[in-house]
């Protein structure tokens, strides 16, 4: 147990070993994985979309829309009429997040279970809230919204700018460790069938579950923040 | 995995950034072209239907204008036939009873005319008759016994001729 915990959480995850900077500049598998996914991602959009029609579409193209109109749709819900704009970012991060989580699947580690990639993450999100804050209420009123619903708060709000992030990095990143951890042992144990199952549930659904709590958490932040 | 590299989380930011970039440029806004496009036929189709529908409607009303105006036309040509047909009427009866007057007159004047000359005729009897008498009481002797009975005699025959 503790030997697989050291091998998952202390391999070694460079990649890329810049020569300078003392290991400062190395870029770890996660990164490597992530521009992969990018990659594949966006040559996989610029198919699906290079000959959409307005007519006669085809099947590819009408699953594609509905799924794109669905993400959207399931977004733009949570997020309200007065941030709609951040649907996209959104949508964005929910695939990036399912995708990093499902390619487990492909035999990759995925970027995700790299604390570096969900501090980034968490940051742009709430990068993300608090300029939507700004944008709303302007400098001085996003300033006083730290002193509402009184004064007393202050302290709890600012914490909240900390906690909010700290809490979505780790709920992601605890989640897909925890997963993979719980499949290393399963692979140890069951070596047949078992994890295949199991891996439907941690790497599909698990995974999913996980990126949309995730974005539905940042949806729900940036709706408050710009609401009155 | 539990050491934090700041370099990593900037590529992190910056692999996040290049997907939201790349969405935007090749999904959403593709996405949203022929959304927009789709809704705009779909607008163009709507208002082209309402036109048509109001042009029906206008087509409607217009066609019952006209049959009221037809209902009201043809009501006019028929009071005007009765009309017409009542005066064709007086008049053929005006003539009857016009033609049925003179007929009348006619024969009135025709009887008055037949009485006349019945009379002429037995007056001229009659004178025949007193001629007749006077001749035979002038040519024979007579009493006025006979005078009595031939007097007698003679108003007989004229009550019977009578």
């Amino acid at each position: 147990m503790k030997e697989l915990l050291n091998e998952l959480l202390m391999e070694d995850k460079t990649f890329i070993h810049v020569p300078f900077g003392n290991g400062f500049f190395d870029i770890y598998k996660s990164v490597v994985v992530t521009w992969g996914m990018i990659l594949v991602v966006t040559i996989l959009v610029i198919l699906l979309t290079s000959n959409l029609k307005v007519h006669n579409i085809s099947k590819r193209q009408a699953a594609f829309e509905s799924v794109v109109l669905g993400l959207r749709k399931i977004m733009g819900g949570i997020l309200g009429e007065e941030a709609a704009g951040y649907c996209d970012y959104i949508v964005t991060v929910l695939v990036f997040i399912a995708i990093s989580n499902m390619v487990g699947l492909f035999g990759f580690t995925p970027p995700t279970m790299d604390l570096n990639v969900t501090i980034g993450l968490s940051i742009m999100s709430i990068v993300l809230v608090e300029i939507a804050g700004i944008r709303k209420r302007g400098p001085g009123g996003w300033l006083k919204s730290f002193l509402k619903p009184m004064a007393a708060v202050l302290p709890m709000n600012l914490l909240e700018l900390l906690i909010r992030p700290l809490s979505l990095c780790m709920r992601l990143f605890g989640n897909i460790l925890g997963a993979t951890v719980i499949m290393e042992l399963m692979k140890h144990v069951v070596p047949v069938l078992l994890p295949a199952a199991l891996s439907i549930y941690f790497d599909l659904f698990d995974g999913a579950i996980q990126a949309y709590v995730f974005c539905f958490l940042t949806s729900l932040y940036i709706k408050e923040a710009v609401e009155e | 995995m539990l050491n934090i590299s700041l370099v990593n989380i900037a590529f992190t930011i910056i692999n996040l950034l290049i997907l939201y970039v790349v969405f935007k440029k090749f999904l959403f806004q593709r996405v949203d072209a022929i959304l927009k496009v789709r809704q705009e036929e779909v607008d163009d189709a709507t208002e082209a239907a309402n036109k048509a529908i109001e042009e029906a409607v206008a087509t409607k009303r217009e066609y019952e204008q006209k049959i009221t105006l037809a209902d009201e036309e043809k009501e006019t040509i028929l009071s005007d036939i009765k009309k017409q047909g009542f005066d064709e009427y007086e008049k053929i009866v005006m003539d009857a009873r016009k033609k049925s007057d003179q007929i009348i007159k006619e024969a009135r004047y025709n009887a008055k005319e037949e009485a006349k000359r019945a009379r002429e005729e037995y007056a001229d009897e009659l004178k025949d008759m007193v001629i007749d008498a006077a001749t035979k009481i002038a040519a024979t002797k007579h009493t006025s016994e006979e005078d009595k009975d031939l007097y007698d005699t003679f108003i007989d025959k004229a009550g019977a001729v009578k």
